[in-house]
C-alpha cells in the first residue's frame, strides 16, 4: 500500500526516481498453482464468468470486476492470473479465483504465487532520435522502422525490454518487482535525454 | 538357411527392384521379405544382402538424401536471389550466409526461401544497399513480419548486432529512383538530377521527423511523386506506392504531410502567408531553392554575425525573381499581383509581419531591393507578356520548363549525409515529430478538462464562495432539481471523460498522474481498490 501511496498523491521521491518521472505500472501477470487436477468443462459449465472452448485455447479464461482481471485455469491446476495493475490486485485477484475454484468442489490450494512479468510505461515529455539511438546503442537496441515504429532496447542489467518511442512514449516489461522497472527507467533516462530533440 | 535364396522357389535370383529397393525374386517375382538381413561384413569376399536404413525409404540412402537436399536447396536459392535482383558477389554472400546459418545442412520446407530472404536483407544491409522487408516478402510470397523476425533471428545468430547498420531511408530512396519503371525511359542525367532533389528531400524528412517511427517506403513514394511533379512528369501516388510495396493511404498522407512542412518552410519568404498545401508545389522550387540555399550556410556563422540571415534571404528572393529563370507569365503573374506590389506590401510587411520578419533576421531594405530589382524587370516581362497576348497565346499555369535551373544541387544535403551531419543543417524549418505535437495537444486538452473539473467540484463543495453565477452556473443548479435535463447537456458539455477526471480529483490522485490520461489504471488503483489491506 505504501508503495502505491507513492504512486498517487505524495510528492515523486527523487532520491530514488531521480529523472523525476515514475513509471505507471499497466499490467502484472502472476501465477499459482491450485494443486488440485481440475475439470474445466465443469467449471465452464458452473461460472458465469467463465469461457471455454477447448479447440481454441486449453484453459478456462475467467474474469472477475474487482480488480479487474483475466485469469487463465489449466487442467493441471496452474492458473495465470493478467490485468492487475498493483501486485497486491493481483494477489488479491489471484485469491479470488481460486475461492471461485473451491466453491465449485475443488480442493484448490493456494501454492507458490508469484508475479511473472510487471509491465509498466511512461512518458519522457520530450522527442527522441530513434536512429541516433539505435545508431550509438546499437548492440542492446534494433530499430526497424519497416517492422515496428518503435526501438526495442534489450536491457542486460536489470534486463529489461524497452520499447522507446518517437514520441517520448516509454514501455518497460520483463520486470520480476517493481524496482526493476524503475531501475531500468533511471538507466536510460540519461541516455535518451542524449537524443532528445530541443524543442524550439 | 542361404539368405540370398528366394524363400518361395529357392533360386538364388533375388535382384533389387529399382523403384522400391526391396528384394524381389526374378524368377518367381516373391517380394523378400525385410527380415532377411544380413549383416554386411564388408569387403569383395564378404556375403551379399540387403541394407537395411532407418529413416529412408525408396532406393535413397542418407547420402542421396543430403545430396538431393543440397541441391534443391541451391535451385531454389537461385531462383530467388534472380528474382530478388542480387548480382553475382552478393548471391555468393547470400549463399554463404544461408549456409553458415544452416550449418552446411541446407533445408527444405516453407522456412526455407523466408531464410533466403533474409539473408538476402542482411547481406544488402550489411553492404550498405537497401533491399526492404515488404520487397522480399513479396517476392518470397510470406507476411513481411515472417521475414523480419527471421532477419532478427539471423542477426542474433551470426552476431551481427552491433555491426549491423540501422535502416537508411535514404538508400532505399536511391534504390527506388534507379529501378523505379516510371523513370526508366528518361535520360539519365535526369532520373540523376530527381535522384539528388528526392536525396534533398528525403534527407529533410529526416531532419522534420517525418520517417521516425513510420514505415520508410510511404516516405519514400511521397518524395518520388513530388520529385517527378517538380520535374513534370505526372505520376500517380496510388502507382508509385504500388510498385514500392507501400500502403497508398499511408503514402498520401506522408505526401500531404511533405507539403505541409513545405508549406511552414514557405512561412519565412516574403509571400509565405499565401502559400497553403494547395499551391506550395507551385511554389515548391523557390522552397527548395531557399531550403539549399539555408542549408549551405553555416549553422554557427548566424549567430556571428546577424547579417548572415539577411543576406541569404535576400539572395534567394532575387534569385527567386530573375526574369532569365522564371519566365513569368503574365497572366500567372497578374493572379499572384501580391507579389509585384512592391511598395505597398512593403509597409504591410512593416506594420503586419514586423515579429516574424525579425525572427528571422531579414532587413526590410534588403526585402525592397529585391523587390524593386523584380519590379524593373516585371515591366520588361508585361511588355513580352502583352505581346504574347497579342498573339493569341495564353497559359494559365505556372511553367515549370521554363524554371529548370531552380535546382543548384550544391547543398551537401543532396548526397547522403551522416544522420549528425543532417541534424546539424539548417533548412529553414525545424519540425517536432507528429506523434510528439499530438500528444502534446491531448496532455493541453486533458488539463482543460481537469481545470474545468476542479471548478466544477469547487461550485459544488463551496456554493456560497464561487463568484457571481452565470448562465452556466444557473443551468448547473436548476439541474440538480433534475429539471431541465436536456438543456444543462447542451449548456456544459461533461462527457464521460470528465465525469472519470471528476471521480480521480476526489480520490485525491494527482493531476500530473490524471494528465497522463492512464484512466483505467488509475481508476482501478485508486477509485476500485476496495479489499487491498
Amino acid at each position: 500500500m505504501a508503495d502505491q501511496a507513492l504512486e498517487g498523491s505524495q510528492p515523486v521521491d527523487l532520491s530514488k526516481h531521480p529523472s523525476g518521472i515514475v513509471p505507471t505500472l499497466q499490467n502484472i501477470v502472476s501465477t499459482v498453482n491450485l494443486d488440485c487436477k481440475l475439470d474445466l468443462k465443469a467449471i465452464a459449465l458452473q461460472a458465469r464468468n467463465a469461457e471455454y472452448n477447448p479447440k481454441r485455447f486449453a484453459a478456462v479464461i475467467m474474469r472477475i470486476r474487482e480488480p479487474k482481471t483475466t485469469a487463465l485455469i489449466f487442467a493441471s491446476g496452474k492458473m495465470v492470473c493478467t490485468g492487475a495493475k498493483s501486485e497486491q490486485q493481483s494477489k488479491l485477484a489471484a485469491r479470488k479465483y481460486a475461492r471461485i475454484i473451491q466453491k465449485l468442489g475443488f480442493p484448490a490450494k493456494f501454492k507458490d504465487f508469484k508475479i511473472q512479468n510487471i509491465v509498466g510505461s511512461c512518458d519522457v515529455k520530450f522527442p527522441i532520435r530513434l536512429e541516433g539511438l539505435a545508431y550509438s546503442h546499437g548492440a542492446f537496441s534494433s530499430y526497424e522502422p519497416e517492422l515496428f515504429p518503435g526501438l526495442i532496447y534489450r536491457m542486460k542489467q536489470p534486463k529489461i525490454v524497452l520499447l522507446i518511442f518517437v514520441s517520448g512514449k516509454i514501455v518497460l516489461t520483463g520486470a520480476k518487482v517493481r524496482d526493476e522497472t524503475y531501475t531500468a527507467f533511471e538507466n536510460i533516462y540519461p541516455v535518451l535525454t542524449e537524443f532528445r530533440k530541443i524543442q524550439q | 538357411m542361404d539368405r540370398s535364396r528366394c524363400k518361395s522357389c529357392g533360386a538364388r535370383s533375388l535382384t533389387r527392384d529399382d523403384v522400391s529397393g526391396i528384394l524381389v525374386c526374378s524368377e518367381c517375382g516373391c517380394v523378400a521379405e525385410l527380415d532377411d538381413f544380413q549383416a554386411h561384413l564388408g569387403g569383395i569376399s564378404g556375403p551379399q544382402g540387403t541394407f537395411v536404413r532407418v529413416g529412408t525409404s525408396g532406393t535413397g540412402t542418407v547420402l542421396n538424401y543430403r545430396e538431393k537436399k543440397v541441391f534443391e536447396a541451391q535451385k531454389v536459392i537461385d531462383d530467388f536471389l534472380l528474382r530478388l535482383g542480387l548480382s553475382g558477389s552478393r548471391s555468393e554472400d547470400v549463399r554463404d550466409m544461408v549456409c553458415r546459418v544452416t550449418e552446411d545442412e541446407f533445408g527444405q520446407g516453407e522456412w526455407f526461401p523466408v531464410l533466403i530472404g533474409a539473408c538476402a536483407c542482411v547481406v544488402m544491409r550489411r553492404e550498405g544497399q537497401s533491399l526492404p522487408i515488404a520487397e522480399a516478402a513479396s517476392v518470397i510470397g510470406c507476411d513481411g513480419h515472417e521475414l523480419g523476425k527471421m532477419v532478427a533471428r539471423v542477426v542474433d545468430f551470426l552476431e551481427l548486432r552491433g555491426e549491423f547498420p540501422v535502416y537508411d531511408v535514404a538508400v532505399a530512396f536511391e534504390r527506388a529512383v534507379r529501378s523505379f519503371s516510371g523513370f526508366s525511359r528518361l535520360p539519365r542525367d535526369k532520373v540523376e538530377t530527381m535522384r539528388k532533389q528526392g536525396m534533398f528531400l528525403i534527407q529533410c524528412a529526416v531532419k522534420w521527423f517525418l520517417t521516425t517511427g513510420r514505415r520508410p517506403l510511404p516516405v519514400v513514394a511521397a518524395v518520388l511523386v513530388l520529385v517527378a511533379k517538380l520535374n513534370q512528369i505526372e505520376l500517380e501516388i496510388s502507382d508509385v506506392s504500388r510498385e514500392l510495396h507501400a500502403a497508398v493511404a499511408t503514402s498520401r498522407r506522408r505526401y500531404k504531410e511533405l507539403l505541409e512542412a513545405l508549406v511552414e518552410v514557405s512561412r519565412a519568404l516574403p509571400w509565405g502567408k499565401e502559400v497553403t498545401v494547395k499551391n506550395v508545389v507551385k511554389n515548391a522550387p523557390l522552397v527548395i531553392q531557399y531550403m539549399e540555399m539555408k542549408s549551405m550556410e553555416e549553422r554557427g556563422a548566424k549567430k556571428k554575425d546577424s547579417r548572415a540571415g539577411q543576406v541569404d534571404l535576400g539572395d534567394v528572393v532575387s534569385e527567386c525573381l530573375r526574369k532569365d529563370v522564371y519566365d513569368f507569365d503574365v497572366a500567372y503573374l497578374e493572379s499572384e499581383s501580391l507579389y509585384l506590389d512592391a511598395k505597398d506590401k512593403r509597409d504591410d510587411h512593416r506594420g503586419l509581419d514586423a515579429d516574424r520578419l525579425d525572427r528571422i533576421e531579414i532587413s526590410h531594405e534588403c526585402l525592397a531591393l529585391a523587390y524593386s530589382k523584380f519590379l524593373e524587370e516585371r515591366a520588361s516581362l508585361k511588355c513580352i507578356g502583352e505581346n504574347a497576348n497579342a498573339r493569341g497565346r495564353r497559359q494559365t499555369s505556372f511553367d515549370f520548363h521554363a524554371s529548370k535551373d531552380w535546382w543548384m544541387g550544391k547543398s551537401s544535403l543532396s548526397k547522403r549525409l551522416m544522420l549528425k551531419e543532417i541534424l546539424e543543417k539548417d533548412v529553414g524549418l525545424d519540425a517536432m515529430p507528429p506523434s510528439f505535437i499530438n500528444s502534446c495537444i491531448a496532455y493541453e486538452r486533458r488539463r482543460q478538462k481537469i481545470d474545468a473539473a476542479k471548478q466544477r467540484i469547487n461550485r459544488i463543495m463551496h456554493p456560497s464562495a464561487s463568484g457571481p453565477i452565470d448562465v452556466c452556473d444557473s443551468q448547473t443548479s436548476s439541474s440538480a432539481h433534475g429539471k431541465k435535463k436536456r438543456k444543462r447537456s447542451q449548456a456544459i458539455d461533461v462527457d464521460w471523460e470528465d465525469f472519470i477526471i471528476e471521480a480521480l480529483l476526489l480520490h485525491q490522485v494527482k493531476e500530473e498522474e490524471i494528465e497522463k490520461g492512464h484512466y483505467n489504471t488509475l481508476l482501478d488503483l485508486h477509485v476500485f481498490n476496495s479489499g487491498i489491506m
